[in-house]
């Protein structure tokens, strides 16, 4: 990871232990910093049985629709161990803390929810990050 | 290849598949002439009337991928307090699942009556879960399962389908001797269970001819020694896993050896015996009519923790998640297996299966399922530690052409 990204994922981090909305104006370049980088990984580590539109198929689950279901009002740090310790499938634990915080704010992105300390759904973000 | 053996095949293969097909469809079997097996000393007793299958890479409709749950002490059936819920866990039952589901359902149901409550909550709706609740309901319980999935979305219907009771179920030093019992306790369960299935419309669980063909003598030479030395919980070679098969010899048909003047494969030595095999269309769907006709609810939910447990209305919650496990009861002690099964259409008039060279074919209602076994001479410790669970077409493609090329090998046999 080069220090540029590095910086910016502290910065996106503290953004997050504030709990801050990511439409914080003076922010409004960081929070999709880390989303970005997410999307990377997740075509690199994920897309592969999730898809490169996170639409799943028969045996692997979408990561849309039921997703954000399933995960509505949890803690968005459950969300990240799950993935964690899960993901992905064939090699899991092998994201680091930061990369796990990267890809799962990418995958909140994607799905138009808003960064913070939990999964909430109905408080659309205006400025969903490009992905 | 001599020239007998060639007439022979061409007689037991009768023709090609138009033959073979009419002779299914009326039922009946066709006696062969005995010129059918000139050159050999006697005519066959029975001579199997198969018909051909070529499979072929162009065929395949589905490649479905799968881990096997695997425990080194076999599977989870001990009884854990969640808050006020008694959590009766049901899980890890390697390559075994299908197979030893009724029996492992009757352990734990058992457990649970002897609670005295009368609802139960039922997690997972794969073949262990499902069979647990049906298990419930016939001990008198109102059951509902929680699931994220049913059968047809979950591991279990990506398996082979077939009577394997001690396939990777365990690791004999690390489950000791008691397990043994327990294994047997659940495996004459779980066949006696499954007889019932028999003989129904749509044929859920039925009997078919398996071969199983060589190119070498079939060797019943002495076992190798396991390594020295504890496993503890990752298996290191074939030897260290659990092999139970003899425990049930009673009650399951043995295999015979095929004579050469009967054998119709292009593989010198044959064994044939009658295979127990599940056809997951017509099984899963019945067995889910029997729960819902039976009252039985079903909450789709997925879980995250197992403190999310303590929102359910039931007190008592059998835990049946199969491979997810690891990562909702946090549970390290599941280790994957990987397998794969291509698929390719139905072919009801050749029901037969094949076992050669590291891959097994079945002809089943729902297709014909052919599976890697063991390309690489890897034993049991194929895919030990794998959680690919994305297919793999090259290896779909090399065990279609470990049959491709048997029947290519019979030109006499409708090619
Ligand atoms: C290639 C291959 C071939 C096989 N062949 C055979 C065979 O021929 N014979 C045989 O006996 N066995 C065979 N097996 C083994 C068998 O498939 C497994 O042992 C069996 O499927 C395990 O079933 P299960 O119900 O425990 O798990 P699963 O089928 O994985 O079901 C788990 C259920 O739990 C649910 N669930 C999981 N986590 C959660 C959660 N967090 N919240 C809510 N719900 C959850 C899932 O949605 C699903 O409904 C084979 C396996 C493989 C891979
Ligand atoms: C080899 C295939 C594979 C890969 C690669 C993979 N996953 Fe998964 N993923 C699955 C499967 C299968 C499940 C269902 C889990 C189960 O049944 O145990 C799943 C489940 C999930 C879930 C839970 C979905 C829900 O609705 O609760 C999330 C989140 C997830 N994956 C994220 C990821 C991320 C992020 C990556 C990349 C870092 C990834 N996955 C890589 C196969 C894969």
């Amino acid at each position: 990871m080069t220090m540029r990204i590095k910086s910016t994922m502290a910065a996106c981090m503290a953004a997050l232990t504030l709990g801050m909305a990511p439409a914080h104006p003076l922010a409004a370049a960081t929070p999709c910093a880390e989303p970005a980088h997410g999307a990377d990984l997740y075509r690199t580590a994920c897309a592969m049985c999730h898809g490169t539109r996170l639409e799943g198929n028969f045996e692997t689950p979408a990561l849309t629709g039921r997703f954000v279901a399933n995960w509505a009002g949890a803690p968005v740090s459950e969300l990240e161990a799950y993935v964690h310790r899960a993901m992905p499938l064939m090699a899991p634990g092998t994201l680091s803390p930061d990369d796990t915080r990267a890809v799962v704010a990418f995958l909140l992105a994607a799905n138009d929810l808003p960064q913070g300390k939990t999964v909430r759904v109905g408080a659309r973000t205006r400025s969903a990050c490009p992905s | 290849m001599d020239t007998g053996r060639t007439l022979s095949r061409r007689g037991v293969f009768a023709g090609g598949a138009a033959l073979g097909a009419a002779a299914m469809m009326a039922g009946e079997h066709i006696l062969l002439p005995h010129a059918a097996s000139a050159g050999d000393a006697r005519a066959p007793a029975h001579p199997p009337h198969l018909v051909p299958l070529h499979p072929r890479v162009d065929q395949i409709t589905d490649i479905k991928v799968c881990i096997r749950p695997f425990r080194a002490a076999g599977p989870r059936l001990d009884v854990e307090r969640i808050g006020d819920k008694t959590v009766f866990h049901n899980y890890g039952h390697g390559g075994s699942g299908w197979s030893l589901s009724w029996g492992s359902a009757n352990l734990v149901v058992g457990k649970v009556a002897a609670t005295l409550n009368r609802k139960v909550a039922v997690i997972g709706c794969g073949i262990v879960g499902l069979t647990a609740a049906l298990t419930a309901q016939r001990a008198g319980f109102d059951v509902t399962i929680y699931t994220r999935d049913l059968l047809p979305h979950t591991r279990s219907v990506r398996a082979n389908g077939s009577w394997t009771p001690a396939s990777r179920i365990a690791l004999t030093q690390t489950a000791g001797p008691a397990f043994a019992d327990q294994w047997e306790q659940m495996a004459r369960f779980s066949w006696a269970t499954y007889r019932t299935y028999l003989g129904l419309p749509g044929a859920p669980i039925l009997f078919e001819d398996n071969y199983i063909l060589s190119d070498k003598p079939f060797d019943e030479g002495p076992a190798r020694p396991a390594p020295a030395g504890a496993p503890g919980r990752m298996p290191r070679a074939t030897e260290d896993f659990a092999a139970f098969d003899s425990r049930i010899r009673d009650i399951i048909p043995a295999a015979e050896d095929v004579p050469a003047a009967e054998n119709p494969f292009a593989a010198p030595y044959a064994k044939r015996h009658s295979l127990m095999i599940y056809n997951f269309g017509a099984y899963g769907h019945l067995l889910l009519s029997e729960f819902h006709q039976a009252g039985g609810r079903i909450v789709i939910r997925s879980f995250h923790t197992p403190q999310d447990l303590t929102s359910l209305p039931e007190k008592v919650i059998i835990n049946c998640p199969g491979y997810a496990a690891r990562d909702w009861w946090r549970d390290d002690s599941l280790i994957p297996v990987r397998g794969q099964t291509a698929w390719l259409p139905p072919r009801p008039e050749a029901p037969y299966g094949l076992d050669y060279r590291g891959a097994a074919l079945l002809s089943k209602t729902d297709g014909v399922m052919i599976q890697a076994v063991d390309l690489d001479g890897l034993g049991e410790m194929t895919g030990v530690g794998n959680s690919f669970e994305h297919p793999d077409p090259a290896e779909a493609a090399r065990a279609i052409g470990v049959f491709a090329d048997l029947f290519a090998r019979m030109p006499m046999a409708g090619g």
